[in-house]
């Protein structure tokens, strides 16, 4: 069972230049769960680009990741109306100012986590991941907590733009286990930061430049763990539609034996066509 | 269940059987199937299925895995077949596969790893600490800040040297470069540097970097002191601490 977006085609000023996104999202229970924690939201005129993993017994791990998805979105599409909005904490960095409203949105979306399961008993222990990519002036913003992922495909190779903050990870960071263990290890579920585990949280940020022909990728760790990065890779190369290349990821994770739930979002950046090949490429569009 | 047995001068050294977890080969003991000989590589290869088929992996080792006489990077296994790593042989028997579908047994296997949890403070302090410890034994020193930074030898660039504090570090002749190149005919984006957890890679760009004089494929891993050359610019990594 899938749910997704339809791709859309936008534009943005990158260094002067117009630049087409086109995006599309998939979300699947997988082969073994029978609900699906994971959430997802495509805004497509802001260019936000919002996924969650949930967790905790029950169907709280729903509640929480979508509450994580809301709280971001709704806090994303404030700020762009009211500048006014205030901030949960003040960004020490000097991050752009798109950053740092990304950052605050996350800890917004912990706070509401945290208070949704202060206010509820039943809801005790929930959590969530979260991997949020925010595209202004031909800048992306990452922000995360957890271990979903965002990578950027360019020059045909897949580019990490987060560190999971997971033990295997964190053991690596240190030099104790290779990449290749941690990738075996069996304590890979084990996350040292998630949303809605305290009233505060430190949020990773980064942001990088985005470049004409750059593929933009954010999963759950449903994809990362069943597929390898090379199949990555080459699916995100081969499917150049990408709800089709997002779908196709999904069934990759599925073939191989789709563990937990899997939810992908791919945003292809490309430039816009000049001249009457743009104008051409319009009205065919137009038809479909 | 399929089973993997070490062989050496035609003697059964080892059995393994293979399940859902991928089946590791290599020098070090730590692995599934340790194998004591110089030739073979500390991780060396790895055996695991992928999509029902048993699939050997070599892990970029020194003297390469072979499968029967050719030598592989990643090859689908068959029932009978031997696996070459160094003198030893590793004898694959999947012929208990056909009666139990293998996807079964990784279904009702798999969710009891699978339960995402999150580590309260302090279980992660004593973990951490854990860590730090057996980080310190490995000759790593975890207390000292390191400080990657990319020293400009030669070439037209705007600083003389760059901390490298993003995940992606861009080389290129775009404004949003972190290095960015001077002069004509520069690319917009000439190569990338990605920091990974355990290191920086420098990949392709619109060219293609030499690392201490041979031209890469695909993404490197960078040691301290390596020199970089793309674009006529020349660049020392190095690991301040």
């Amino acid at each position: 069972m899938c749910t997704g977006g339809e791709p859309r085609v936008l534009t943005e000023s990158l260094e002067g230049v117009l630049v087409q996104i086109v995006s599309g999202g998939m979300t699947d229970v997988g082969r073994v769960r029978t609900n699906n924690e994971d959430s997802f939201r495509i805004l497509d005129p802001l260019h936000l680009y919002v996924l969650s993993d949930g967790m905790g017994g029950e169907a709280h791990g729903e509640v929480a990741s979508s509450l994580a998805v809301d709280t971001i979105v709704n806090y994303c599409s404030q700020a762009k109306e009211d500048s006014g909005v205030t901030l949960v904490a003040e960004s020490p960095d000097n991050w752009s100012e798109k950053t740092k409203l990304l950052q605050n949105a996350v800890r917004a979306a912990n706070l509401s986590i945290f208070e949704s399961a202060q206010r509820n008993s039943e809801q005790r222990g929930m959590g969530a991941t979260v991997t949020a990519a925010w595209v202004n002036g031909g800048k992306l913003s990452i922000a995360h907590v957890g271990d979903s992922r965002a990578y950027l495909l360019r020059s045909g190779s897949l580019q990490q733009l987060t560190n999971d903050h997971s033990l295997v990870a964190e053991q690596v960071r240190r030099g104790i286990i290779s990449r290749q263990q941690a990738e075996e290890s069996e304590m890979q579920s084990v996350l040292l930061r998630a949303l809605g585990a305290h009233n505060e949280v430190e949020v990773d940020v980064d942001e990088t430049a985005i470049y004409s022909g750059d593929v933009l990728l954010l999963c759950s760790d449903g994809l990362t763990r069943m597929v390898t990065e090379p199949e990555i890779a080459g699916t995100l190369q081969a499917e150049t539609n990408p709800s089709a290349a997002a779908q196709k990821l999904i069934d990759r994770a599925n073939e191989n034996g789709g563990l937990d739930n899997v939810t992908t979002i791919v945003a292809r950046f490309q430039d816009e066509p000049k001249g009457w090949l743009s104008w051409l490429r319009r009205g065919s569009a137009k038809k479909d | 269940m399929a089973k993997l047995s070490l062989m050496f001068e035609n003697k059964l050294v080892k059995e393994v059987p293979i399940g859902n977890r991928p089946v590791s080969i290599g020098r070090s003991p730590d692995n599934d199937i340790p194998v004591d000989n110089l030739a073979v590589s500390t991780y060396h290869a790895r055996v695991y299925y992928e999509g029902g088929r048993l699939v050997v992996e070599d892990l970029d080792s020194l003297n390469g895995t072979f499968v029967n006489d050719l030598r592989v990077e990643r090859a689908t296994l068959h029932d009978g077949d031997s696996i070459w790593v160094g003198k030893h042989s590793i004898k694959v028997d999947t012929s208990a596969d056909a009666a139990i579908p293998w996807d079964t047994g990784r279904k009702a296997a798999a969710p009891k790893i699978n339960e995402t949890m999150v580590l309260d403070t302090k279980v992660r302090r004593e973990m951490l600490q854990q860590a730090a410890a057996m980080g310190e034994r490995s000759q790593f020193s975890p207390g000292r800040m390191k400080m990657p930074t990319l020293v400009v030898l030669s070439g037209k660039v705007n600083q003389k040297e760059y901390l490298l504090t993003n995940k992606l570090t861009v080389i290129g002749k775009s404004p949003m470069a972190t290095v960015r190149l001077r002069g004509w005919f520069k690319p917009k984006m000439a190569a990338q540097i990605n920091q990974r957890d355990d290191g920086y890679y420098l990949g392709t760009g619109d060219r293609v970097p030499a690392v201490n004089g041979t031209p890469i494929s695909g993404t490197v891993r960078l040691n301290d002191g390596d020199l970089i050359e793309v674009c006529g610019v020349r660049l020392n990594f190095i690991i301040r601490e």
